[in-house]
């Protein structure tokens, strides 16, 4: 059982590198308008923004 | 950032973008349709933002300088905030959870001890930035209602978290007893998300009613001394200030009209829902629109002192004297919080004259089982189940108590212009032959007319309009009707006199909407002129009716047009002439009676009677007055959600007893078991986590509910 020791620190870091790109998401503002990426078909030229 | 009036469609939206992209200095522009926000980047030394309106304004759309931007600005940053937050607590509690999960289900000695060990500290290593971060909000609120010597729903939060954090970490360290990291992280969890749910909510409807950013123009054109114009802060506005009014502008304040005649539309202060013609030297008021044309006007008074300075005043006084049911609420809560702490220390009181070893156990799980998440729940999760449910059909809650009070009013006082009826629209209701001319040449002679005039009533005419007939010596008879000549015939449209006149007949008139046409040889037909109803009133009404709420109109319109409304919806009690104040005494006297009164209504006249009204209702697209004082916030002209909205209130007040009687038994059947230390401080977070879910079920129905039960 000891290679917990070594697998628990690695989930530790994909956690970290989880909660990272959470907040790396949020601030820049890729949960502000959900609605408009759906919207986007209806241009001919691909979504906005 | 910029509010656009008229965005409704993706297609929309791109012109926009195409519009703005045009302008030189223009970087990322995104639209947001469903906030008709216009967001753009752009370098201020390569072009304005007046160049930006513009262009806006030439690709068709109302463009509106943002008033409420800081406010805006600082709504994205809590929102960002508290998704940061809930989304560390969810990610934190997952793997919590599945590190002690090992330790809860091995078998007594079925693990090293070593290993269950190291999972305890990697669970605190992992629960301490979550506590920290996604924590902090209830730290900060505990800390103050304790400095305003209240106890909110904070305290015991914050309490339960670091007394059972200290606990999990005392107990880690020196290697035995309990702990509850995976408890605190999904407490956490459950708790912010609840709040941000309301808070999204709450946002949404207040940067909706920005209500500076609406009712008055920012800007206005001073006419100088030299005839030139100067644009002006309307606050800079004084008595004696000359100002040119667009057509179709708002005249900001008090005036008198300068020269020439206007047709102005008083519709937003008083109700009046034809638009009336104005001389030189008569007054207008201010919050009316200019509908006939550009003209120029003498201030009477600054801002301050003009009739829509003064609703708005009238209606703050009203506002404030709104009963509070929320501080009950508040204080009931405080006595259960206050209930909880003393049974908390009375718990380890008690243990410690018979077995101070389980006083710690038997009070943590005394506060964590009856920690009042279920009950502290209980009215948050159904109140946001049931918002989310109105707001996706259009209808925005902007009051945390206003369902709780429209789940017992028995009254509707609905406005008519604007509400039950699409504001200012008219139409050809009816039409009487009364020569022997066909229908498609009085149409057309009708049209031929009334073509240049810019009377409102003209332009239902315009498409009728045939070109070829030619019109000579045509001539508006100001307040009458037009005149003109029409291949050698002199005809005649507009009120009943003034063509009878021409035409020599001398039967008394039926009604007083009507517009006639005519010609020396006798009158030639009749036009009823009456307003449109909304499509949806009367299903409207019917459904309010049926679900015991009487139905009452209250407008500031003509007797007639009034009556026309209360035969067509078959409503027994209609008031017109109704003044602001009027429509707010109607609402008290209501009251006087016992009666619980929902407002509904668009106009700044209604303003007042909205904030008396124990629940008030206000179109999406009516003034801004309105809406900054309503409850609820109708977004579509869907008018028949306000009965689906009064039906799901009463659900939701049935769903939130219903809570609140099952964490009443749960927490009675678990304090007594907790506080003999039968119930493990493990099995209590179980417990309490158990109770929130039934409590987050049983509210889900009401989104889940069908439409039309």
């Amino acid at each position: 059982m000891n290679i917990l020791f070594v697998l628990i620190p690695l989930s530790l870091v994909l956690l970290g590198v989880s909660v990272w790109s959470l907040f790396w998401a949020v601030d820049t503002g890729q949960f502000e308008n959900l609605d408009e990426a759906a919207r986007g078909y209806e241009n001919e030229d691909g979504p906005s923004a | 950032m910029f509010a656009a009036e008229g965005i409704r469609c993706a297609s929309c939206s791109r012109s926009i973008e195409r519009a703005l992209g045009a302008v030189p200095g223009v970087g990322r522009v995104s639209v947001n349709v469903a906030t008709s926000r216009v967001c753009v980047e752009w370098d201020p030394a390569k072009s304005s933002l007046e160049a930006m309106l513009r262009a806006v304004a030439d690709a068709g759309f109302k463009p509106l300088p943002f008033a409420g931007e800081a406010a805006e600005t600082a709504f994205a940053r809590e929102r960002r905030t508290a998704l940061k937050r809930i989304g560390l607590a969810g990610i934190g509690m997952m793997q919590v959870m599945m590190y002690v999960f090992g330790v809860y289900v091995a078998a007594p000695d079925g693990m090293d001890p070593a290993i269950a060990a190291y999972l305890k500290y990697v669970g605190m290593a992992i629960t301490a930035p979550v506590l920290v971060y996604s924590g902090m909000p209830f730290f900060v609120g505990a800390w103050n209602d304790l400095r305003r010597r209240t106890l909110g729903m904070d305290v015991p939060v914050a309490l339960a978290l670091s007394l059972a954090f200290a606990a999990s970490v005392f107990n880690t360290v020196r290697g035995k007893g309990q702990t509850y990291f995976d408890s605190v992280t999904m407490f956490i969890f459950f708790l912010s998300a609840g709040r941000y749910v309301e808070m999204v909510v709450r946002q949404r409807s207040l940067s909706l009613s920005d209500a500076v950013g609406r009712s008055l123009p920012a800007q206005v054109a001073r006419v100088r001394a030299d005839g030139t114009t100067e644009r002006i802060p309307v606050r800079a506005v004084v008595a004696g200030d000359t100002l040119q009014i667009p057509k179709g502008g708002v005249i900001p304040v008090d005036c008198t009209l300068a020269a020439g005649t206007a047709l102005v539309d008083e519709a937003l202060v008083t109700g009046e829902s034809r638009a009336e013609r104005r001389g030189v030297g008569e007054s207008l008021l201010g919050g009316s629109l200019s509908v006939g044309g550009a003209i120029r006007v003498i201030a009477q008074r600054d801002v301050a002192g003009s009739t829509l300075a003064s609703v708005v005043a009238l209606l703050e006084r009203a506002q404030g004297s709104r009963p509070q049911i929320a501080r009950a609420a508040d204080r009931v809560a405080n006595w259960f919080v206050a209930a909880t702490l003393l049974v908390a220390v009375a718990v380890v009181t008690a243990w410690m004259f018979h077995d101070p070893s389980r006083a710690f156990p038997a009070a943590l799980a005394v506060l964590v089982v009856t920690c009042p998440c279920a009950l502290s729940l209980a009215t948050p999760v159904a109140v946001a189940a049931a918002s989310t449910r109105l707001a996706r059909r259009g209808l925005l809650i902007t009051r945390a108590d206003a369902l709780e009070r429209l789940a017992s009013i028995d009254t509707v006082v609905l406005d008519k212009t604007g509400t039950l009826t699409a504001a200012g629209r008219l139409s050809i209701t009816g039409m009487t032959m009364l020569g022997a001319l066909d229908k498609k040449t009085v149409l057309g002679t009708a049209a031929a007319l009334e073509r240049s005039s810019s009377h409102p009533v003209a332009a239902l005419f315009t498409r009728y309009d045939e070109p070829d007939i030619a019109v000579t010596d045509l001539q508006d008879v100001d307040g009458r009707g037009i005149e003109a000549r029409i291949g050698g015939t002199r005809w005649r449209i507009g009120r009943h006199d003034f063509v009878a006149e021409l035409a020599a007949d001398t039967a008394a008139p039926p009604g007083d909407l009507g517009i006639y046409l005519g010609s020396e040889h006798g009158l030639a037909a009749l036009f009823e002129i009456g307003e449109i109803m909304h499509p949806e009133a009367f299903a409207a009404i019917e459904r309010l009716r049926a679900l015991g709420v009487e139905p009452i109109i209250a407008s500031g319109d003509r007797d007639e047009a009034v009556d026309a409304a209360r035969t067509a919806l078959q409503v027994e009690h209609a008031s017109a002439r109704l003044e602001p104040a009027g429509k707010m005494a109607l609402v008290r006297e209501l009251q006087a009676r016992g009666r619980r009164v929902l407002a509904i209504g668009d106009g700044v006249n209604d303003g007042p009677a909205l904030a008396a009204a124990d629940v008030s209702c206000a179109m999406g697209d009516g003034s801004a007055i309105a809406q900054a004082a309503s409850d609820l916030l109708l977004l579509n002209d869907g008018l028949s959600v306000v009965g689906e909205a009064v039906a799901t209130s009463r659900r939701m007040m049935q769903v939130i007893r219903q809570n609140l009687y099952w964490s009443l038994v749960y927490n009675l059947a678990a304090v007594p078991l907790a506080a003999l230390d039968l119930v493990p401080p493990w099995l209590a977070a179980i417990g309490m986590s158990a109770s929130s879910l039934v409590v987050v079920l049983n509210a889900r129905r009401l989104a889940a509910a069908k439409a039309d039960e």
